[in-house]
């Protein structure tokens, strides 16, 4: 099983799930680059423009430890990226595990992503004046940290993140993207998980999931809010066991 | 008293469950954002948050609190319930409590810093905004970059095939010139056999030789005389093409050169009747070869007299243009040329055609070697029309 983050996080998120799966699944955890203490040298700003970029690492890993039949489980914005690995390299894949995804934040006519582009920038401006505290803040050279790595620390600490400028771009990246038509590629099986009360991905959203993505489960949660696996992580569990049989 | 002192301290406390749902909000809280305290106790937190700080809350501050256990100096936009935006900074402490466990914030709000960060951000955003048109101006630049170098290769290209071109063009002419130079020596053989044998037979060294048989001979020789001149004329334009003239230059005086070939056009001038006169400046000298000199001047004196009738008049005038350039003009009163042929006279082959061409006589190369000769020597020669009649030849060679 391959854990994949979303958005604001590092890999520690999946503590409360990951062990449940040890005694059955070969399990790996990563860091995108930029977030936890992943190595910032290796960021490139025009790969990580957009989630392809993240789809990469996602493959890379799959490469380095050469996995097969990986059951992807991913949150947020990572079920996107997870579907975009799988439609390049879907031989790779068994299942897509989708936490919380959205193909699109955006409303688009009758489409209900949740949110409208003023409501984005809130967020943007929320990591903006969040992120202001740090040295580096207000110059976009990423590689500034790599000399000081006890800020990049302090931010891991505070916010997951090792350097604001690229959790910033990784925001536009992520709630500015439109996956939608890339659901209907989607070869591998897919279960996914719909939190009940979700203000950043609404239950509409999940509906829409269901019915572009080829052989999808989709379960509707308890849980409430948009990290269920870690406010609920023993429905999760269950839900995960139950799809997986 | 305690109790006391939380409700109303200065500044907004909240307490919520892992879900979200506020346990406790203190009256200073509930009162700034406009609600009473029963009215949020229940409700999610995101109640009174804006859209931002919802999502901010979901990516970042509950995964925070919850991972690690507390969140400092966040900050986060509040809604009043009349819609009103209130920025306020978080800490948060997550305490397991009996009731299971709950997320303790102080919530104060900022209004001095604000101010502080907005210049911030918008300092930031300038110089992103900047940034990025630097971005992409190097984009433009880059791009006009490619163009330019896909030019200057298509122009590279090209003049590599015209410098071949050219390079092929040389070779051309310089074989036509080898060619004629061939050509010319092997026919100049057999008519300088022509000539002997005729002045052998006219000397009567194979017996006499009848009147009517003399004048034959005459005509022989005439037009062996005639197509030899011919020959030599194509042979030396054609070695003057092929590079093969040396120049002997050194200062020559104007007037010995023009003295030493008068004597060779007298007869003619005498049987036209024609009148010649010269204007050289004493001590004019020229920088040139004097035999080639010789050969242009020569030139010039025959076309003015062939081209002039009976009667007429040829002047040469010789002066310094200016401190470099010397000019020898042959003026005649003659037929003149065409204002479009003036270039053309230069051209191998060329005589002008009309009512006066005279094309039994000369080779139509003079002209040629003349000007190619000049040239060869630093200067030039022109042709221009005369004021009222006749033409105007005019030479410039490197004053000594």
């Amino acid at each position: 099983m391959l854990f994949a983050h979303g958005f604001g996080c590092d890999q520690n998120m999946w503590r409360f799930i990951a062990p449940e799966f040890e005694n059955d699944y070969r399990i790996v955890l990563f860091d995108y680059v930029g977030s936890g203490h992943s190595d910032l040298g290796s960021y490139d700003a025009s790969r990580y423009s957009s989630l392809e970029g993240y789809a990469q690492d996602v493959l890379d890993v799959i490469h380095a430890l050469d996995l097969k039949e990986v059951i992807f489980v991913g949150h947020s914005v990572s079920s996107m990226i997870g579907v975009l690995a799988a439609n390049q390299e879907a031989e790779r894949f068994s299942d897509l595990i989708l936490i919380g995804p959205s193909p699109r934040y955006i409303n688009d006519g009758s489409y209900v992503g949740g949110f409208e582009r003023k409501d984005i920038e809130g967020l943007f401006e929320m990591m903006d004046r969040n992120f202001i505290g740090w040295a580096n803040f207000l110059a976009p050279a990423i590689m500034k940290n790599a000399d000081r790595p006890e800020l990049g620390e302090e931010l891991t600490e505070s916010f997951c993140s090792t350097d604001p400028v690229i959790a910033r771009r990784f925001a536009e990246a992520t709630f500015l993207a439109d996956n939608r038509d890339d659901l209907l590629q989607v070869k591998v099986p897919s279960l996914i998980l719909q939190c009940s009360d979700d203000m950043v991905a609404p239950e509409q959203v999940g509906h829409y999931l269901k019915e572009k993505l080829p052989e999808s489960t989709l379960r509707i949660m308890k849980a409430t809010g948009h990290c269920p696996h870690m406010s609920h992580p023993g429905e999760t569990v269950e839900l995960i066991r139950d799809y997986l049989g | 008293m305690h109790a006391d002192l939380l409700e109303h301290a200065p500044c907004g406390f909240v307490s919520f469950s892992d879900d979200g749902k506020i346990g406790y909000v203190n009256a200073t809280l509930s009162a700034r954002l406009g609600y009473e305290a029963s009215e949020l106790c229940g409700r999610h937190l995101e109640t009174i948050f804006a859209i931002g700080s919802r999502i901010f809350y979901q990516t970042h501050f509950f995964p925070l609190v919850k991972l690690h256990g507390r969140a400092q100096e966040v900050f986060l936009l509040l809604r009043t319930k009349d819609g009103e935006s209130v920025g306020m900074l978080c800490n948060a402490v997550r305490h397991e409590r009996e009731t299971g466990p709950a997320t303790d914030c102080v919530f104060m709000e900022v209004q001095e810093r604000r101010k502080f960060e907005d210049a911030l951000l918008e300092a930031r955003q300038t110089a992103d905004r900047a940034v990025k048109k630097l971005e992409e101006q190097a984009v433009q630049l880059d791009l006009q970059h490619q163009e330019l170098l896909a030019q200057s290769e298509e122009l590279q290209t090209l003049n590599e095939d015209l410098e071949a071109q050219r390079e092929a063009a040389d070779e051309a002419n310089q074989a036509k010139s080898n060619f004629l130079a061939v050509m010319s020596h092997e026919l100049r053989t057999p008519l300088n056999a022509i000539g002997g044998y005729v002045q052998l037979l006219e000397m009567g060294v194979h017996g006499p030789v009848s009147e009517a048989q003399v004048e034959t001979l005459n005509r022989i020789g005439r037009n062996q005389k005639h197509l030899l001149r011919l020959i030599n004329d194509v042979l030396n334009l054609a070695r003057i093409e092929a590079g093969r003239i040396d120049y002997d230059i050194r200062p020559v005086m104007m007037t010995e050169v023009v003295g030493s070939v008068l004597p060779m056009v007298e007869p003619q001038l005498e049987r036209k009747e024609l009148s010649l006169s010269s204007r050289i400046p004493d001590g004019l000298a020229v920088r040139a070869d004097v035999e080639k000199l010789q050969q242009i001047l020569l030139n010039l004196l025959t076309n003015a007299i062939k081209f002039t009738p009976a009667n007429g008049s040829i002047e040469i005038d010789a002066g310094i243009r200016s401190k470099s350039e010397v000019f020898v003009k042959v003026i005649d009163t003659g037929i003149g040329i065409p204002q479009d042929m003036l270039e053309k006279v230069f051209e191998p082959f060329t005589q002008v055609e009309g009512k006066h061409q005279r094309s039994a006589e000369g080779s139509g190369l003079g002209l040629a070697i003349s000007r190619d000769l000049a040239r060869g020597m630093g200067g030039d020669l022109v042709a221009t029309r005369g004021i009222e009649k006749g033409s105007i030849f005019e030479l410039t060679l490197p004053h000594a």
